[in-house]
């Protein structure tokens, strides 16, 4: 119930703003459908006008039935009519606030994401994130689409017709929605079964499309090992699985519509049935008894076309309700602080510290255990350390990527937390191990942080970088398009654009993360010509692989499981025998 | 359509169920207002026992239309389903006769694609086809046919009404495609910049680009509803039309028969009936509008499968070739490479041998052809010109098996493939027992961690093979390269994630326990090869030069600089070291 909260109040935030329309469209609906329902009634007259007409033909009063059913049919044809054109307005008004409110969460969404903590993207996986855009959004949108429509005519049609068959004849009303419980109990036990067939075929079709993406993506060893019959071997199993268990969820949701059509023709039968034990056991007039028969012939189709029609949009509400809860849990998300009242950071001069610096993602598991380190301006700290002890993650602190728990860090003394949110990030750039590339030209890669930089700047940044020669041998130089997926860059090519792309945007305080990846010779030249060009005359926080970058490094830090252990130059460093003596007559290999 | 068609053979007792089921269903349909109407008559001539009679024939109406509805969602779905797994394995099937260049054409993603969310949409039409489409034609002719026999003179306007109906549909409903086609599109774009922000959500952070990205995926959302509002009001003008024309219908049967009821009063009766056809006919023709629109999408899915179906594999193993034992030497005689597409010649007239039981280097920067020579070996491409020989046969002649068994290669990127350990290694050598793969993980150095685990070499492997580190997976799929005891092992820069020690100890293993062996080592770095008995030096695509370490110093220009550079960088570094010492 809760959850249900949860949902129709994220609807209600969307839809609000549109309440005019909105009540509009729903006062159309229900006038579209109490036209639908008149308009038979009139449809009925005119039928029994002709009818008389009929039997009394010859006789004077035959002209004034005649005139009568002229009368019933115009009104029946304004009905239909008004019906039509309600219909039109409610959908055309419908179609414009659906698509708009549609749009707003989308729009809301994004905005949301760019403004999230960078927790939220490290514990949640970016295909989960993405079927918000892709799944939610589009099951959200179909169902404002059909159901809010349906809902409000079939729920007006469907206590319309009560109320009048209750008007007419309560027992044979009774006996009309008699079979409504168990119609509704085998539809809900159907559809049960549906969905659960249904998220188990989700969950085969899954590993099918996890087998098949492993075994095409390892082809080269498949080939090379000559295991096609096994591959095949394998797939057939997991195909055989998704066989039986989409059988199963497709027969599943397809009884619900055969099914429901039938038992509005048995229900039929037993409004018939039970018309004519009323018209013997209440020894009514046979005469008004048949009429009333025939009225409830109508209304029992009247009666059933809601519940059918409402029982196969469920599904959809369901999708609906479920996304709208996504949505609400992600726009509830924990957002980051842009401090707008803090200090403006407009240089360093002094030093960039950490002080005592504890830290951790999940509380009770310390990462960090008290951290002071500090870079002078100008100088350049390298981070050495094996796997996990901490490294990134002192890297997150310094541009707030994350806080610390106790202790600080600081620009000039001033703590991170009462810098302006963007003045900071401004002045700290950050070159990442696993470069992006945006889809875009490389102009616009280049000039990612600064989009109004001069293409002098741009070119300038890119040859300090080392890559503006591959950059002009392209066809279209810098305005070639690029993306992440594509192949134009290589690894270590990539990294040279985003060197480039920080060189333009010139902080003050670098962070580097080294690449691990190996590249060849004349590559790893350019990239640590592009570093030197970089590093030069900045002060720097590395975390440094190769040998030549720590042995550059103005002061080396070494982490082991998140304590400083040991500090120095590599002279000293290698004087202490100490651990970093160690890795270091180890090859460095370090990751 | 017609690479379904052989798969329907195999199905044809639940084809036959369906469609005449499905014929059943559309009967009773029909016959519903007919027995409602009899029943209203019998009502009104109070004749109680044709109305008993009648009352019966609409519960086995009603009872037959429920389980022949039944059944036919149960054959349909046999026949879906059977279809698609079948056509799905044969499609997987013909992939598993690609050679990689086959597959680099077409994408591995959009191979995995093709398998799933094509054959989904398939699955989808030919359901569709059983459930509704047969059903179609049968009510629409039938209404039309039973309409005319219930009131025979209003033929013309039955006509009229299906060609109104039938027009509409045709002149928005290719509109519509086409706007949904440009939302679709516009849908990838928005997905693009959603994924690009998610990924990359430090840069954009650290740059302060937050706004500009919204700017961007604001732009394209709004393309999008302006779509959605559109296709929104070609639906709201849409379906008021076709009620509008289902209106007009029925009140210009009213007015008709009331015209000339003095002529015609036995119509009365059967107005109801008459218009319960009328209204048959047409909503079964609009129902059909919406299914032929998902058949386009159905028909562009199979398009993509039957694309793969054609594709004719780009390198076949002779299969008449007899099973034979090669032996470990290697001749390329002048052998040019090109990858299919490319201009550029990534090998060009490269010429050596290799004896059984050689240790031979090959080096070169990135590009210089080194992965592609590997390769040639291993016949995953056939050279464009000139031969590679493996024991002395053309490798265009051998036998693929032989090929297998003699020849191994180990990538930089270790793959492995979620399963078990064991799984794995079996992949090198299908008989292989437990001392097999002990005794390839000694030599890869993989024995140390795997025989740590409690289930040792049935230990699981995950996807991405997650649970294992670089150098871990390294050592695996180096353990798979030599289970088979292979006369040809080629080690394609596969040590990278290897510590030093380990890699000197790999190295050593390799050259006690396979000693009969041809043994392959590509590397960026001289270091790694300097002991080979012959060291092969590519630079862009050409053998420049071969020899021994000593000879190559002594010979060659390019291998003195490229050692020159490398050797100066650690002498460096080695000097700083011994400095500070």
């Amino acid at each position: 119930m809760n959850d249900f909260k949860i949902a129709c109040s994220y609807f209600w935030k969307y839809l609000k703003q549109y309440w005019v329309k909105m009540t509009v469209m729903i006062v159309l609906t229900l006038l579209a459908t109490l036209f639908q329902v008149l308009a038979p009634i009139y449809m009925g007259n005119a039928v029994t006008e002709l009818t008389k007409f009929v039997a009394q033909s010859g006789s004077s009063s035959a002209a004034g039935f005649m005139a009568n059913f002229y009368v019933a049919l115009k009104w029946m044809a304004i009905y239909f009519l008004l019906n039509v054109i309600a219909q039109f307005i409610a959908w055309m008004i419908m179609s414009k606030f659906n698509a708009d409110a549609t749009n707003n969460m989308r729009r809301n969404l994004f905005a949301k994401l760019q403004r999230m903590k960078i927790r939220y993207f490290d514990t949640h996986q970016d295909g989960k994130i993405l079927s918000l855009f892709t799944s939610d959004i589009d099951n959200i949108f179909n169902a404002l689409n059909n159901a809010i429509f349906e809902l409000v005519s079939q729920g007006a049609l469907f206590i319309g017709t009560i109320i009048v068959m209750m008007s007419i004849n309560v027992k044979l009303a009774l006996i009309t929605m008699a079979s409504t419980p168990f119609v509704l109990i085998i539809a809900l036990v159907i559809m049960s079964k549906a969905r659960r067939s249904l998220d188990a075929q989700q969950d085969e079709i899954a590993n099918l499309n996890g087998y098949i993406n492993e075994q095409i993506n390892g082809e080269q060893v498949i080939l090379s090992n000559g295991l096609q019959q096994e591959s095949i071997a394998g797939f057939k199993k997991y195909n055989q699985r998704v066989k039986e268990t989409m059988f199963q969820g497709q027969f599943y949701s397809g009884l619900l519509f055969p099914l429901m059509q039938g038992l509005s023709l048995l229900n039929l039968a037993i409004v018939i049935v039970g018309g004519i034990w009323l018209i013997v056991a209440d020894a009514v007039n046979t005469a008004a008894g048949l009429g009333l028969i025939v009225m409830f012939v109508q209304y029992s189709q009247t009666y059933f076309q809601p519940i059918t029609q409402l029982t196969s949009i469920y599904s959809s509400i369901q999708l609906a309700l479920t996304g709208a809860r996504r949505l609400a849990k992600v726009e509830a998300q924990a957002q980051e602080d842009p401090v707008p009242d803090g200090q403006v950071l407009t240089g360093l001069k002094e030093e960039v510290a950490l002080n005592q610096v504890h830290f951790s993602y999940d509380k009770g598991k310390e990462i960090l255990h008290g951290i002071d380190l500090s870079v002078p301006k100008g100088q350049m700290l390298a981070l050495v350390g094996p796997t996990g002890s901490g490294k990134t993650t002192t890297m997150n602190l310094f541009n707030r990527f994350y806080d610390v728990d106790s202790g600080s860090v600081t620009f000039d003394g001033v703590d991170v937390r009462k810098l302006t949110l963007e003045s900071l990030r401004a002045k700290v750039g950050i070159v990442l191990q696993d470069s992006l590339l945006f889809t875009g030209t490389i102009a616009d890669n280049i000039k990612y942080g600064r989009p109004d930089a001069s293409d002098e700047a741009m070119v300038n940044a890119a040859k300090q970088a080392q890559i503006h020669d591959f950059i002009v041998s392209l066809p279209d130089g810098y305005e070639t398009q690029v993306s992440d997926e594509q192949s134009i860059f290589s690894t270590g090519q990539k990294q040279l654009v985003s060197i480039a792309r920080t060189l333009l945007s010139d902080p003050d305080f670098l962070i580097l993360d080294e690449a691990t990846s190996n590249v060849d010779t004349v590559t790893e030249e350019k990239i640590q010509k592009a570093m030197d060009a970089v590093l030069k005359g900045r002060t720097s926080f590395v975390i440094a692989h190769r040998l030549k970058t720590i042995i550059n490094a103005d002061e080396i830090a070494v982490l082991r499981d998140g304590h400083v252990i040991e500090r120095g130059s590599h002279a000293d460093l290698l004087k202490l025998k100490g651990f970093y003596h160690d890795l270091y007559t180890n090859q460095m290999v370090l990751d | 359509m017609q690479i379904l068609k052989p798969h329907f053979k195999r199905y044809w007792g639940s084809i036959v169920g369906a469609v005449v089921s499905i014929i059943i269903v559309a009967v009773s349909s029909l016959m519903q207002p007919r027995v409602l109407q009899y029943i209203l008559d019998n009502l009104l001539k109070n004749d109680r026992q044709a109305m008993f009679h009648d009352g019966i024939v609409l519960v086995a109406l009603a009872v037959v239309g429920v389980l022949a509805g039944i059944t036919n969602v149960y054959f349909a779905a046999r026949v879906a389903q059977g279809v698609t797994s079948d056509l799905r394995e044969e499609t997987y099937r013909k992939i598993q006769t690609f050679s990689l260049s086959n597959i680099e054409k077409f994408s591995a993603s959009t191979l995995v694609v093709r398998l799933i969310n094509d054959m989904n949409q398939v699955l989808n039409v030919v359901m569709m086809t059983f459930m509704q489409v047969l059903r179609v034609p049968i009510m629409v002719i039938g209404a039309f046919i039973m309409g005319i026999i219930t009131i025979p003179r209003f033929w013309w306007l039955q006509v009229l009404m299906f060609l109104a109906v039938a027009v509409t549909l045709g002149l928005t409903f290719p509109q519509l495609g086409k706007m949904f086609s440009r939302f679709q599109k516009k849908l990838d774009k928005s997905n693009m910049i959603a994924k690009e922000a998610m990924q990359g959500i430090r840069v954009v952070k650290s740059f302060n680009q937050q706004e500009n990205e919204e700017t961007r995926f604001n732009e394209v959302s709004d393309e999008m509803n302006d779509l959605n509002i559109k296709i929104g009001y070609v639906f709201s003008c849409l379906l008021p039309a076709f009620f509008l024309i289902c209106n007009l219908g029925i009140t210009a049967v009213v007015y008709l028969v009331g015209l000339n009821v003095e002529n015609n009063p036995g119509e009365l009766a059967a107005i109801t009936s008459y218009i319960g056809y009328l209204m048959q006919m047409l909503y079964t023709l609009a129902f059909g509008g919406m299914t032929l629109a998902m058949y386009a999408r159905g028909t562009v899915a199979l398009r993509r499968i039957k694309a793969v179906l054609d594709t004719k594999p780009d390198l076949v193993f002779a299969k008449d070739a007899p099973e034979v034992e090669l032996s470990g030497d290697v001749e390329f005689k002048n052998v040019s490479f090109a990858y299919p597409g490319s201009d550029n010649e990534t090998l060009q007239d490269i010429s050596f041998t290799a004896k059984q039981g050689e240790l031979i280097g090959i080096v070169g920067s990135t590009g210089s052809g080194k992965s592609t020579l590997a390769q040639l070996m291993t016949r995953l491409y056939d050279p464009t010109a000139g031969s590679v020989k493996v024991g002395g046969v053309d490798l265009r002649k051998v036998n693929e098996k032989s090929l297998r068994q003699a020849v191994a290669l180990v990538l930089q990127k270790a793959l492995l493939f979620s399963g078990t350990i064991a799984d794995n290694l079996r992949q090198g050598k299908r008989d292989a027992t437990t001392k097999d793969f002990k005794w390839a993980a000694e030599i890869s150095q993989a024995a140390e961690f795997v025989e740590r685990y409690d289930d040792q070499y049935e230990h699981l492997v995950e996807e991405r093979s997650a649970n294992f580190s670089g150098g871990q997976k390294q050592r695996l799929s180096i353990a798979r390269g030599v289970v088979g005891k292979p006369k040809v092992l080629i080690l394609d820069d596969s040590t990278s994630a290897l510590d030093a020690r380990s890699e000197k100890k790999v190295k050593e293993a390799l050259e006690q326990k396979l000693t009969d062996t041809t043994i392959f080592v590509i590397a960026e770095k001289i270091f790694s090869v300097m002991d080979a008995d012959k060291i092969l030096v590519l630079d862009e695509g050409k053998l420049v030069a071969v020899g021994s370490h000593a000879e190559l110093l002594e010979t060659s220009d390019i291998y003195r600089e490229i050692y020159a550079t490398q050797r100066t960088k650690e002498a460096l570094d080695e000097g700083e070291v011994l400095e500070n010492e």
